[in-house]
C-alpha cells in the first residue's frame, strides 16, 4: 500500500465542508495538525465554536473522506479547543468564499 | 506539523474498499421526526391563524374579548408559539446544553395530547364552550406535564450549568404556573355556568366553586392580563432571550461579552414577571415600577446582544439572524406601550383599548413569531441537513445549510412582514379594518413564503443533492 503525503490529506479534507458556514474545513483553519504513520492518520482539529451541533458530522465526514482513499487504513480524528479557533486561521480563499473578517 | 512517512505519492482516486461500520453520532440530538412533527404543526397552525385574520380583520382594529380573540390568541400561542417553542425545545435542549433528551417515547405521547388539547380547545373557544373548554385544557395541561418531566429529567442530566440553563428551567416554572392560571380561569367560567345549573351538588361542582371562590376575588380582565403575562413573558420571551445567549453567538462566531450582564436581563426578568404578575392581579399601581423592571431586563438585554454582534467574527448577517435582530427590535415599541398601559389610573378609553390590541399584537407577532421564524431558519435546515446528509458528508459533496433554502423567498418573506406589523399595527391603531387586512395580508404572503421554504428543505429527504467528491488541488494553508 502506498504511503499518503500531508498535502493529499488536506486536498482530501478539503471534501469536508462545515455546513454551517459553507467553507471546507481546511481553508477555515479548523485543521491543526496532521501525523501520518504508515496506513495510520491522525488529524488535530477544532471547530469554529464549542458545543457546535454539527460536530460529530464534521468528525464523522473526516474520517469517512480519509477512510476512502488509497493509503489511509486507520484513521484517528482529535478535537481540541485549544488554541481556540479564531479567523487569522483561515486562508486567503476561506476568507473570501465566508465573509468572516480576521481580528 | 509531524509528518512521519511522506514518502511515496498517494493516490487521489476513489475508494478502494467498503465504508467503514457507521459510528454512534448524533447522539445527542432526538430523532428528526419528533421535532419536526412539532414544527409542522406549528407552521400550520400559524397559517390558520394568519388566514383567519385576513377574514376577520375586527379581531384586532376592535377592542377585544369576545369569543374569537381568545380562540385566535390561543391558536396562535398554544398551535403556534408553544408548539414550536416545545419542538425546539426537544431537539435544542439537549444539544445547547450537551446532554441526552430524558425520553423520546414520552414526548411523542406529549405530542397527540398537545394536538387534540390545543385544537379542541381553540375550536371550544370558538363555539363558547367553556366546559369543553376545560376538558380539552386539562388535556393539554397533561400534555404540559410530561413536556415538564422531560425536560426538567434532561436538565438534571447537564453537565455545565449557565444561564441557558437557568433561563430553560425558569421558563418551565412560569409555564406550569401559566397552565395552572389558565384552567382556573376555566374552572371560575365553568363554576358561574353550573351556578345557573339546577343540577345536584357534586364534587366536582363544590372542586370549582372553590376554585372560583378564590378566583373570582380578583378583577377578571386583571386575572386575564397576568395569566397572558405569565405565559408571553416569563416561557416565551425567557426563552428566546436565553436560547439566543447560545444561538447568536454561534451563529455569528461571536461570544456573549458579559456573563454578569447576561445573567442580570434573565434575573430581572424573572424578578419584574412575579412582581407584574402580583401586580397586574390586584390592578395595583405598582405594576409600572416591575414594568420598568421587565424593560430594563429587555434594554440590558439589548445591551449585551450589540455588544455581541458588534464582536462577532461573521460580517454578513443571514437572512435569518435578521429576522430575529428585527424582532428584537420591535421589543422597543413593545416596551414603551408596556410603560404607558401600566400608567397608575389609565383611563379605559376606545384608544387605549386599541393600545392593548397593539400592545398584544406586537407582543405575539411583531417580537415572538418574527422571532420564531427567524430561529427556524436555522432550526429546520439544521434538522433535514442532519436527518438527510450528515451520514454522507466526507463520502460524497453534500449541500451547505444556506443551500437548502432560497435567499430569495426569505427577503420577500422578510419584507413582506415588516410591512405587514407596520400595516396592521397603523391599522389597530387607527381601529380601521382595512389596513388591518391589507397588513394581515401582508403577513400571510410572508407566512407562505417560509412555508414554501420549509416544504423546499423537506423535499431534500426525497430527492437529495448528492454530488460525487470532486478533489481539486488548491493552496496548500501553513497548519498551527
Amino acid at each position: 500500500m502506498k504511503e499518503i503525503t500531508e498535502a493529499e490529506i488536506l486536498e482530501v479534507l478539503r471534501q469536508v465542508i462545515d455546513p454551517e458556514i459553507g467553507c471546507n474545513i481546511v481553508d477555515l483553519g479548523l485543521v491543526y495538525n496532521i501525523t501520518i504513520t504508515g496506513g495510520r492518520v491522525g488529524i488535530t482539529m477544532t471547530l469554529t465554536t464549542p458545543g457546535c451541533p454539527m460536530h460529530e458530522s464534521i468528525r464523522w465526514g473526516v474520517e469517512q473522506a480519509l477512510l476512502q482513499t488509497e493509503g489511509v487504513a486507520e484513521v484517528e480524528v482529535a478535537l481540541v479547543w485549544d488554541p481556540p479557533w479564531n479567523p487569522s486561521m483561515m486562508t486567503d480563499v476561506g476568507r473570501a468564499m465566508t465573509g468572516v473578517r480576521t481580528l | 506539523m509531524e509528518v512521519l512517512s511522506p514518502t511515496s505519492p498517494a493516490a487521489k482516486t476513489p475508494p478502494a474498499r467498503a465504508a467503514a461500520p457507521i459510528a454512534p453520532f448524533g447522539a445527542n440530538a432526538p430523532a428528526i421526526k419528533l421535532p419536526l412533527a412539532f414544527i409542522l404543526t406549528g407552521v400550520l397552525a400559524l397559517l390558520t391563524g394568519v388566514t383567519a385574520l385576513v377574514l376577520r380583520p375586527a379581531t384586532l382594529s376592535a377592542y377585544h374579548y369576545n369569543q374569537y380573540v381568545i380562540a385566535l390568541t390561543h391558536l396562535f400561542v398554544l398551535g403556534w408559539i408553544c408548539t414550536i417553542v416545545m419542538g425546539a425545545m426537544y431537539q435544542l435542549v439537549p444539544v445547547a446544553l450537551e446532554t441526552k433528551l430524558y425520553s423520546e417515547k414520552l414526548a411523542l405521547c406529549q405530542f397527540a395530547f398537545h394536538v387534540v388539547g390545543f385544537s379542541g380547545m381553540v375550536c371550544m373557544f370558538w363555539t363558547w364552550n367553556m366546559k369543553s373548554v376545560g376538558h380539552f385544557g386539562s388535556v393539554f395541561a397533561v400534555g404540559i406535564v410530561l413536556f415538564v418531566y422531560n425536560i426538567a429529567r434532561t436538565l438534571l442530566r447537564v453537565p455545565n450549568w449557565n444561564v441557558v440553563a437557568t433561563a430553560v428551567t425558569a421558563a418551565l416554572g412560569w409555564l406550569t404556573f401559566t397552565i395552572i392560571a389558565g384552567l382556573s380561569l376555566a374552572a371560575t367560567k365553568c363554576a358561574y355556568a353550573l351556578a345557573d345549573s339546577d343540577g345536584p351538588a357534586t364534587a366536582p361542582k363544590h372542586f370549582l366553586e372553590t376554585i372560583s371562590g378564590f378566583v373570582g376575588r380578583f378583577d377578571p380582565i386583571g386575572a386575564m392580563h397576568a395569566h397572558a403575562h405569565l405565559g408571553v413573558v416569563g416561557c416565551f420571551t425567557l426563552l428566546i432571550i436565553g436560547i439566543s445567549y447560545k444561538l447568536i453567538p454561534m451563529f455569528t462566531l461571536s461570544e456573549v461579552q458579559s456573563r454578569r450582564r447576561a445573567a442580570l436581563s434573565v434575573a430581572l426578568l424573572n424578578l419584574g414577571l412575579a412582581g407584574a404578575f402580583v401586580t397586574i392581579l390586584l390592578r395595583s399601581p405598582w405594576k409600572l415600577a416591575f414594568a420598568a423592571m421587565l424593560v430594563a431586563a429587555v434594554a440590558i438585554y439589548g445591551w449585551e446582544l450589540a455588544a455581541i454582534l458588534r464582536a462577532r467574527k461573521r460580517r454578513a448577517l443571514d437572512w435569518g439572524i435578521r429576522y430575529f435582530l428585527t424582532a428584537v427590535g420591535f421589543l422597543l415599541p413593545l416596551s414603551l406601550l408596556a410603560l404607558v398601559l401600566s400608567w397608575p389610573a389609565l383611563p379605559l378609553t376606545p384608544f387605549t383599548g386599541q393600545l392593548e390590541n397593539l400592545y398584544g399584537f406586537l407582543g405575539l407577532v411583531g417580537v415572538i413569531t418574527f422571532a420564531m421564524i427567524g430561529m427556524l431558519y436555522k432550526i429546520v435546515p439544521f434538522l433535514v441537513w442532519f436527518g438527510r446528509y450528515s451520514r454522507e458528508i466526507g463520502r460524497k459533496k453534500v449541500p451547505a445549510l444556506a443551500d437548502l433554502y432560497s435567499p430569495r423567498l426569505q427577503a420577500v418573506g422578510y419584507w413582506a412582514y415588516l410591512a405587514g406589523v407596520t400595516a396592521t399595527s397603523a391599522g389597530i391603531i387607527a381601529a380601521r379594518e382595512i389596513p388591518v387586512r391589507a397588513g394581515c395580508a401582508l403577513l400571510l404572503l410572508s407566512v407562505l413564503t417560509f412555508l414554501l421554504n420549509v416544504i423546499s428543505m423537506l423535499t431534500h429527504f426525497i430527492k437529495p443533492r448528492i454530488e460525487p467528491l470532486a478533489i481539486s488541488s488548491v493552496t496548500t494553508p501553513k497548519l498551527a
